[in-house]
This record gives structure tokens, C-alpha cells and sequence, in this order.
């Protein structure tokens, strides 16, 4: 995960907050957590990437998010961050409203693809590959993408309140001020805080 | 790798779980590497059901490797360079730490089959009676697999102050109705031998050999897979020269009666019965009102808690289930299912990704 993104999810979390991680990686948005005194568990499916999370004194939990939440939902978790994984699940939507079985809150990023390089690449006739997206159409484990005009219709479909949204460039910087109104053309990637009352 | 064999006497009367008590005990134990100036390097390896203290190393009698050779070692999961590996061999076994076979002082007489009922508590008090001894403040890691896996939890439970770190693998903190049926049936095999008299045979020249070895056959299968059987041996006849009687049809036949055969020569039928009761009784959460979570809410040990997914005598979900009590307990565990290629006796087979969790955690968590 880019740092100006980790960076951006950090700045969401509230003190004291207890942190699950729905596809932790090799568990380095959790080290940085515990870096910040903020208390994490992660959920990944790759059990390499689970033994590569133990070296980082993080714990993890080796587990398919597709097969169901509801073991984690009363372990007081407060927050829970699904950060480049909700296209990869063979049921996104169902693990979004999931979510709020575990914590009223959330932050979920996505790549978008409604971004303009890779509208312009699809117009082409092939498959995007992207700093974003780097992965050959063969090889992605991307299977749910979306644009963050689809993404955010499902949060208002079920009723999830976005409370903030930061989109960043392909860069991964803030997008400029006067393309914010235009962000599914002009954002590469997007970063939702979400509640659900 | 420094390799030493000692024996610890406790020499005061040891309160068993179950209100009975032993007038002193004896635990053989092997150690590997050496323990540094500040005491803090140890780590506790514990034996599953029918093994021993002899861990790692060849053993120069018998030219045997330990049960987890492959794991304790110069730069292996459990580096010896860095760690001293403590391995007892727990009370009521037969390798030397009191069990059936020892005197009792009171008759003269071997315990035998009158050898107190004893708790996976009980052999975790004893083993920190052995800890006491060596000066070590706190084990850096206490592990192991199956009835082993058992003993880290009950360490993480009952002493967490002397455990920084537990493996806890392919273990459940109970047993399945299914688990007690299978060993039901060993330990009527083992008492339905002629020579068993009662579990005095020890006062005769005859040893019930034969329960023994169809009990150990009974248990083999259960430890293994089905793929793991389909794999080792198929449908494959048995050659004709290598044949144990003119019974056998099949390797796989063969296989277990030699397996059996082996085990009953060395293994102690008492023991056989008394050591299945403890995995079958044992109930940690018993002592907190029935509940795993109220239990592990005293663990202040991390936990990495590792199942395989060809395991069917401890499946997974019971590692999984125990996870998610510890994590509810606040305890901060981790849980890594892996792929098995042994059935439940995987955890003694090392593969890439299990050295390297046991190593990531011993190190790093």
C-alpha cells in the first residue's frame, strides 16, 4: 500500500480505536498502527502473506472475508479498514454491509476505474494497467471493480453515510481542488470514511 | 548443538488437579543449546500423547532422530544458536518421569494401573516446578502439537506470567465426543488382552503386547489422512518376502502391524490408558465457569495458533473457535491454517510455511 494512503487512513482512525483490517497483506498498515499505539487485528486469506505479517509482531487471523464476518462481530473491534481489497471479493457488497455488524465505522479505499487514463486505455480496445491496477487482466486477483460513481451509489443504496472522501491522483496526492466535482474522471484512487447510523 | 540429558526430582508432595497427590516426582528432560547469562532464551517444547523427551538429535542408542529433529536445531524454526529448547517427557508417560511403571513408595510395588488420574494442569505444574529449577524468570515460547499444543495453552492459562509466547498446534481446548469414542475403543483393546490383568501385569512375566499393538494400529489411522494413505500405499500388495504373516494382502496392512508391532514393544499399556484419559478430560474452561474466553481473559502470552486442513482427528474449526475465545479474551492471537499432508500428524512434518510462522513468531512477535 502507497504510504500517502496509509498515511490518509491513519488520519481516520480515532485514539484508542480498536482496529480490524479486512486484507491485512503482509500486515504493514498494522505495524504502523501498533506504531501509533492503535490496537489491530488483520484478516487475510494468503497464508504467506500471513507468516510474512508474524515478523512484524502483528496478529493475524487466516481467514476467506467471502466466507462470512460474523465471527468477528462481537469481539469489539471499533473500526475497521478495507483498504485495495473490496474489488477482489466475490461478494463486495455483501462484505460492505457486513462491516457494520463489527463497527460503526469504517474506511474503504478503491482504484477506480473510472479514472480517465483508463477510460482512454478501454477506448483503446485493452485491459488498463496502472500504478493503481499493475496486474495483467490474466493474473489480477482484481474480479469487482468499479468506478467511485458505482462505488458510491452502493453506500446510498444501503444507506451508508460517506463522512469523508479523499481522492488522490495517480500519484497518490490530494486531487486539485477544481477537479474534485470531476473526481470520477480524474481520480485514480479513492478513500471513504463510511458510517452507518 | 549442545545436547544434554537430565533428570529433575522434586522431592516435596505434588498436588495433583483432582485433589490426589504424589509423594515427589522425577522428570527426565532433554535440552538443546545453551542458556544465556540472563536466563531469557528458554524455550519449552511439550510432547503430544505417546511421545517423548527426545526432541531433537539422534539419539546414540537406538540411532533415532527426536520427534521435531527438524525443527530444533542450528537455524531452524527453533534456532539453538539463539534458544535453549527445554523437552520434558510429562508425568504418567513411560520414558523415565514418574508414571505406572516407577515404585510407588507407600506399596514397594509399581503404580501400575493405580497410578493417580492426572490433568494436562498437572503436567504444566510440574513442568514449571522443572522451570523454578533452571532459574529461567519466563519462557520465552512454550509449544507444541496435539495433546503438546494442549499444554501451551494450559501454560498461557494457568502461569501467564512465566510464558511470554505459546504454539499452539493442531491442539483443541476439548476434545470431540468422536476423539473420546476412538480412544475408548484403544483402551478396550488394551484391556480385553488376557495379559493385562487388571493393569497388573507388571507383577508377571507377560505384557499385553497384543492390545498394545491393535490399539496403536487404531490409532495410526486416526493420526494420518485418507489422502495421505492413498498416496503412501494405494491398493499395492504387499511383496511376498517382506510379509509379516501369510494374512496380509496389502502394504498398507503390513505397514500398521508393523507400526503396531514396534509400539508394543516399547510402549507401556497403563500408560497407554492413562495418558488417552488426560486428552480426553481435559477441560480448561471447566475451571472458569465453563468458559474458554473467561479462561484465556488471565493469558498475557501471545498466541499463534496453527491447525492443517487434512486434519480430521483435531479438525480445524476447534483451532479457529479457540482463536476467536482468545481474541474475545483480548489476547492477541493469530491463527494460520496450513495444508497438511499428514493428517493430524502433519504438525510433525516440516514444510516451508510452517518453519517459517514458528520462526516469524518465536522471533519477531
Amino acid at each position: 500500500m502507497h504510504k500517502n494512503i496509509e498515511t490518509h487512513i491513519l488520519s481516520l482512525i480515532p485514539r484508542r480505536a480498536k482496529v480490524l483490517d479486512l486484507g491485512s497483506g503482509d500486515g504493514s498498515l498494522l505495524a504502523k498502527l501498533a506504531e501509533n499505539n492503535i490496537e489491530g487485528h488483520g484478516i487475510e486469506i494468503d497464508s504467506k502473506r500471513v507468516i510474512a505479517s508474524l515478523c512484524k509482531g502483528v496478529s493475524v487471523t487466516h481467514k476467506d472475508i467471502d466466507k462470512g464476518l460474523l465471527d468477528f462481530q462481537d469481539l469489539g473491534f471499533d473500526f475497521v479498514v478495507m483498504a485495495n481489497s473490496i474489488q477482489c471479493l466475490r461478494r463486495p457488497h455483501e462484505a460492505l454491509t457486513n462491516i457494520f455488524g463489527i463497527a460503526n465505522e469504517c474506511a474503504v479505499t478503491i482504484p477506480n476505474f473510472g479514472f480517465w487514463k483508463i477510460r482512454m486505455k478501454l477506448l483503446k480496445g485493452s485491459m488498463p494497467v496502472s500504478k493503481s491496477l499493475p496486474a495483467k487482466w490474466y493474473e489480477t486477483k482484481n474480479i469487482h471493480l468499479c468506478t467511485i460513481q458505482d462505488f458510491e451509489k452502493l453506500c446510498l443504496e444501503n444507506e451508508i453515510t460517506i463522512k469523508k472522501r479523499i481522492y488522490l491522483n495517480e500519484n497518490f496526492k490530494p486531487l486539485n481542488r477544481v477537479l474534485i466535482s470531476k473526481a470520477n474522471l480524474f481520480a485514480a484512487e479513492a478513500i471513504y470514511h463510511l458510517e452507518k447510523k | 548443538m549442545k545436547i544434554e540429558q537430565f533428570s529433575f526430582e522434586y522431592k516435596n508432595n505434588f498436588s495433583l488437579l483432582n485433589g490426589s497427590s504424589i509423594e515427589g516426582f522425577e522428570l527426565v528432560y532433554e535440552t538443546y543449546g545453551e542458556l544465556n547469562a540472563k536466563k531469557n532464551n528458554a524455550v519449552l517444547v511439550c510432547h503430544a500423547f505417546s511421545g517423548s523427551h527426545h526432541a531433537a538429535g539422534v539419539d546414540e542408542i537406538n540411532n533415532k532422530p527426536g520427534w521435531w529433529h527438524e525443527f530444533i536445531g542450528p537455524g531452524k524454526a527453533l534456532d539453538t544458536d539463539k534458544y535453549f529448547v527445554v523437552s520434558p517427557n510429562n508425568l504418567g508417560s513411560c520414558y523415565g518421569s514418574t508414571g505406572p511403571l516407577t515404585h510407588n513408595k507407600e506399596t514397594g510395588k509399581p503404580y501400575g494401573p493405580n497410578f493417580p488420574a492426572l490433568d494436562v494442569y498437572d503436567w504444566v505444574a510440574s513442568q514449571d516446578l522443572l522451570r523454578i529449577s533452571l532459574g529461567i524468570e519466563a519462557w520465552e515460547m512454550v509449544l507444541g502439537g496435539s495433546l503438546g499444543g494442549m499444554q501451551a495453552l494450559e501454560w498461557s492459562i494457568s502461569f501467564p506470567s512465566k510464558i511470554k509466547k505459546a504454539g499452539i498446534i493442531a491442539a483443541t481446548a476439548l476434545v470431540t465426543s468422536q476423539n473420546i469414542a476412538l480412544n475408548q475403543v484403544a483402551r478396550e483393546i488394551i484391556r480385553k488382552d488376557a495379559a493385562f490383568e487388571n493393569g497388573d501385569y507388571l507383577l508377571s512375566e507377560k505384557k499385553p503386547k497384543d492390545g498394545l499393538k491393535v490399539a496403536r494400529m487404531l490409532g495410526h489411522i486416526t493420526y494420518l489422512s485418507e489422502t495421505n494413505f492413498k498416496n503412501r500405499f494405494g491398493r499395492r500388495l504387499q511383496d511376498i518376502n517382506n510379509k509379516i504373516d501369510e494374512t496380509i494382502n496389502f502394504e498398507v496392512e503390513n505397514y500398521l502391524r508393523y507400526q503396531g508391532e514396534k509400539f508394543s514393544e516399547y510402549f507401556d499399556a497403563n500408560s497407554y490408558i492413562l495418558l488417552t484419559k488426560v486428552m480426553d478430560s481435559y477441560n480448561p474452561a471447566a475451571r472458569f465457569d465453563n468458559s474458554i474466553v473467561e479462561a484465556l481473559k488471565n493469558c498475557s502470552a501471545k498466541l499463534l495458533i496453527i491447525s492443517f486442513d487434512d486434519d480430521w482427528l483435531f479438525p480445524s474449526q476447534y483451532s479457529k473457535e479457540l482463536h476467536l475465545s482468545a481474541l474475545k479474551a483480548g489476547v492477541q492471537s493469530s491463527f494460520l491454517e496450513l495444508t497438511g499432508n499428514n493428517g493430524h500428524d502433519s504438525f510433525l512434518f516440516p514444510t516451508e510455511e510452517y518453519v517459517s510462522a514458528i520462526k516469524n513468531f518465536l522471533n519477531h512477535a
